[in-house]
């Protein structure tokens, strides 16, 4: 299967729930859907391009959305499936009952930018410690580390 | 009766040190549970503050054992976003240091799982061998660990003829070791005995839950970036995709010691053939706005970088997937209906680095509450003078 095929096969599969499909590079093919059709779209890529393997979840803060890639690929080509949910209400579904190797990223995606992750099988904290502050999410753009001033014992 | 054990969290090797909190009934393990970020350094939020050449030797910092990976996959996909191309020199320098890390890498894994098991002398012969190519890599790039070869558009250091001479001579060492270990190493009948059909995870499994590398090739699946998606100058290299079909940890030493064998035969290719020319280009400092998905088979399975460029020289975001983390999920089917004497066995066979670490088990007994603590040398004793009470099993299968 090269690229073109993989393009046309998406384009038929999933008409215009796939939008802005790209290929940037040999081997990578991005698109973009609505998280409404998040599920829908990973179960066609598993079934119909063999891509049952995920690769990982990228989060990126772009300030009003949050944008997250999901990185599948097969045997023949990385693709990359964006989708984008708003700060204010920042829910995406989880992909677990299609994906269950999904399950780690989802988690470490609510650790780091705060999302909620809906009908995720396991909703416990991955990465943060136990007595993390709570809505402090530290890949968001906004969330600065300043080192707590430092205290010598008995001194001044 | 119910027994928690919870191993870990702390060790230094990884970046991603791991508590296993595991419920088990009598010897049998029920359920296993994971809990990372013990030791989370931050890496990708402070990667967002740095320039791209200092992320360079950031990420080189990841890991200690796959350095080199991660450097390459970072430099490569950065190459990318600043549309420019390392020549052909480079290239193949970049990808000689890749699978002489590999042999390192396997070496020493081999050695870890030999020491697991049991079968020390295995363990002090890989070792030894492992200091062959450990002086390679030094004469090459000057540092056992961290090479730091890879630059944005190329590599740092060229090779000269008296060394290639020097890696061509050590190869042949090597390969005579290599073939010795395929012979004591899988066909010795005490040491196949121990690791055959312990660990298992089934194909089906092994692909729902998103394995790599030689986890998920020891269970049959056909699957390795340098094929799959060749970056460097992996596409004209003569090479095969090494499998198992046992699905156990026997299945992953074999995967692993083919690969060896398969990584010799590219490092002579390679030295053969090694075109002349420049061994860098001159990056530029910024990148356009931009992203990358950039792949690379690490010795212990794919590794991924998203880098994402906004203009300026620092990256919008960088995420790393580092294959250990991918593994996990596996790791923990693998666990379940397993013995505590495997626990060391099975988890060294995804190559985590953890076993290098002392660390300390903690053993509850739900009906009492009375805890005893082990520390990993004293849980692998536990596991050596278990197996020795019981019998060889006759059913394991030869693989050569």
């Amino acid at each position: 299967m090269n690229d073109q095929e993989i393009i046309e096969k998406i384009k038929a599969g999933l008409k215009d729930k796939a939008l802005d499909i790209q290929n940037p590079a040999p081997r990578r093919i991005f698109f973009r859907t609505d998280k409404v059709h998040l599920r829908e779209t990973a179960c066609f890529l598993k079934e119909a391009l063999g891509c049952a393997y995920l690769a990982t979840i990228s989060g990126v803060d772009k300030g009003e959305n949050f944008e997250i890639v999901y990185h599948f690929a097969n045997q023949s080509a990385c693709i990359n499936l964006r989708t984008k949910t708003p700060r204010n209400l920042p829910h995406i579904p989880s992909i677990c009952p299609e994906i269950p190797g999904a399950v780690l990223y989802e988690r470490e995606l609510q650790d780091m930018f705060g999302l909620v992750v809906d009908g995720i099988p396991d909703p416990r904290p991955l990465i943060l410690p136990d007595d993390w502050p709570q809505n402090n999410f530290p890949l968001r753009k906004d969330w600065k580390f300043e080192r707590p001033p430092e205290k010598i014992p008995g001194g001044k | 009766m119910e027994f928690t054990v919870p191993i870990g969290p702390q060790h230094p090797a990884l970046k991603e040190p791991i508590s296993l909190r595991m419920t088990f009934e009598g010897e049998v393990i029920k359920k296993a549970d994971v809990r990372l970020g013990y030791n989370h350094r931050g890496m990708e939020k402070l990667a967002e503050e740095k320039t791209f050449i200092q992320n360079l030797y950031l990420t080189e910092r990841i890991c200690g054992i796959c350095s080199h990976s991660h450097t390459t996959c970072f430099a490569q996909g950065v190459e990318k976003l600043m549309e420019i191309e390392a020549p052909r020199r480079g290239l193949y320098i970049r990808t000689l240091t890749a699978e002489l890390e590999r042999v390192h890498s396997h070496l020493l894994w081999l050695g870890v799982a030999g020491h697991e098991a049991g079968f020390d002398t295995f363990f002090m012969y890989t070792w030894r061998d492992r200091e062959v190519v450990m002086d390679i890599l030094e004469a090459l790039s000057g540092n056992r660990v961290h090479y730091s070869i890879n630059t944005i558009g190329g590599v740092r250091r060229d090779i000269d003829e008296v060394q290639r001479k020097k890696i061509l001579d050590s190869l042949g060492l090597l390969i005579k070791r290599t073939n010795y270990y395929t012979g004591i190493g899988v066909n010795e009948p005490t040491f196949v005995a121990r690791i055959a059909g312990v660990g298992k995870l089934t194909r089906e499994t092994g692909i729902a839950l998103c394995a790599v590398g030689p986890t998920i090739r020891a269970s049959g699946v056909v699957q390795d970036v340098r094929k799959d998606d060749p970056y460097a100058v992996y596409a004209e290299l003569p090479f095969d995709v090494c499998t198992a079909d046992s699905c156990d940890v026997l299945g992953r030493v074999v995967v692993r010691v083919k690969e060896l064998l398969e990584s010799y035969k590219m490092i002579e290719y390679l030295l053969k053939n090694l075109p002349a020319g420049p061994i860098s280009v001159k990056a530029p400092r910024k990148a356009k706005e931009n992203e990358v998905v950039s792949r690379y088979e690490a010795p212990r399975g794919e590794n991924m970088h998203y880098i994402k460029s906004n203009g300026s020289d620092k990256p919008e975001r960088l995420k790393v997937r580092a294959p250990t983390l991918a593994n996990y999920p596996a790791t923990l089917e693998m666990l379940k209906e397993g013995f505590i004497a495997d626990i060391p066995l099975i988890f060294a066979a995804i190559d985590p680095c953890i076993c290098c670490a002392e660390r300390t088990v903690q053993m509850v007994d739900a009906r009492s509450g009375e805890e005893k603590i082990l520390t990993l040398a004293e849980l692998r004793r536990y596991s050596i003078d278990y197996y020795k009470k019981n019998p060889i099993r006759k059913e394991a299968e030869w693989p050569f």
